[in-house]
């Protein structure tokens, strides 16, 4: 077996079992419980939005890392296209409408509009 | 047991992911193609992606592959790229709890954020199971993850047609998920309190850091003020 072979064979059972490790790691510390503690429990039912928020702001810093704040036109195509998201959302409710449009919105501004803006 | 109906109702809010995922893991896994030349590659990318199921880690995995990396650092890495991964399971330690053990060990393993935000999101048919159209999600979404970085892998050249940011579907499944959410007033100041951290870190440390100062820094804060926070849903 190649040196690399065995390289990429630990580095697949390194990396699989810290990953199960981290998406195990509530359940390992309370998943046999009988009841978790009511902390747990209050801080669970918390978590889920939080989390949820985390990642919008997460993807929208990532979109704007190769973009300057100088920028006149700043975000312009990640601003209108989650501003369409959330609007038709509340409008009409369908989630696959939403994130669709929204889509939709973002690929025409950066494949076309962005480029001319620039 | 997945009926028809479960099955169609995964499958229909799974469709946002499976065009984020589709797009995302082909492109890592044609960058894999493109940085590295190993034996056997398309059977690497495959391995790799569906075991860990994981977006950027995916892209990152083509830098250690590339360096031979030592795996000391791997481990760090992976801990700090995905250590909201273990701040998912203590939402679902409840819902989960009935769950057979060979299911639940799935659904842990194919835990990711979008399969994560459709479970908190949890559209069910009337009448229907939550942990099989949790389970269905979950396998869906895993399969169009290694389908795409493995056909990546295969393609190993550019895209056939030009899907620049049609990433920004993943940005907009968890946009709907959290105007749901906010439809709730319980949950609007813990979303408040998770995207100004977030904000904050994102803003001095830089996108690449920003979750794993930001993700304790969450955690204290709802945890400090759980019983003010809890306390809305009866005002």
């Amino acid at each position: 077996m190649s040196e690399m072979t065995q390289y990429l064979i630990l580095l697949l059972l390194v990396t699989g079992a810290t990953n199960y490790f981290l998406r195990a790691f509530p359940f390992l510390l309370f998943g046999t419980a009988q009841k978790p503690p009511a902390a747990v429990t209050e801080l669970g039912t918390l978590i889920s939005p939080a989390a949820i928020a985390m990642l919008v702001v997460y993807c929208y810093c990532s979109c704007f890392k190769e973009i300057s704040f100088a920028d006149k036109f700043f975000g312009i195509a990640e601003w209108s296209a989650g501003i369409v998201v959330v609007l038709l959302h509340l409008w009409r409710g369908n989630p696959l409408l939403s994130i669709i449009a929204g889509t939709a919105v973002y690929m025409v501004m950066i494949q076309k509009i962005v480029p001319l803006l620039a | 047991m997945i009926t028809k109906r479960v099955f169609n109702a995964a499958f229909k809010a799974s469709l946002p992911v499976l065009m984020g995922y589709l797009a995302m893991g082909m492109a890592s896994g044609i960058l894999l193609a493109k940085t590295v030349s190993i034996p056997c590659l398309p059977l690497w990318a495959f391995l790799t992606s569906a075991v860990n199921i994981s977006g950027a880690f995916q892209f990152l995995l083509v830098d250690w592959v590339k360096n031979t990396t030592v795996l000391f650092q791997v481990v760090l890495l992976t801990i700090c790229l995905n250590l909201r991964y273990a701040m998912y399971g203590f939402s679902l330690l409840e819902r989960f709890k009935k769950v057979p053990l060979l299911q639940k060990l799935y659904l842990i393993w194919a835990l990711t954020d979008e399969t994560y935000a459709i479970q908190v999101a949890n559209k069910v048919p009337e009448g229907e199971d939550s942990v099989s159209y949790c389970l269905t999600v979950a396998a869906l979404d895993h399969f169009y993850w290694f389908a795409g970085v493995t056909a990546g892998a295969i393609i190993g050249g550019s895209l056939p047609f030009n899907c620049q940011g049609i990433d920004f579907a993943m940005t907009a499944l968890f946009l709907v998920v959290l105007v749901d959410q906010c439809k709730e007033r319980i949950n609007r100041m813990p979303a408040v309190i998770g995207g100004v951290i977030a904000l904050i870190w994102g803003l001095t440390a830089g996108v690449d850091r920003m979750l794993l100062p930001a993700i304790p820094c969450v955690l204290v804060v709802l945890f400090l003020f759980r019983k003010k926070l809890l306390k809305e849903k009866t005002a």
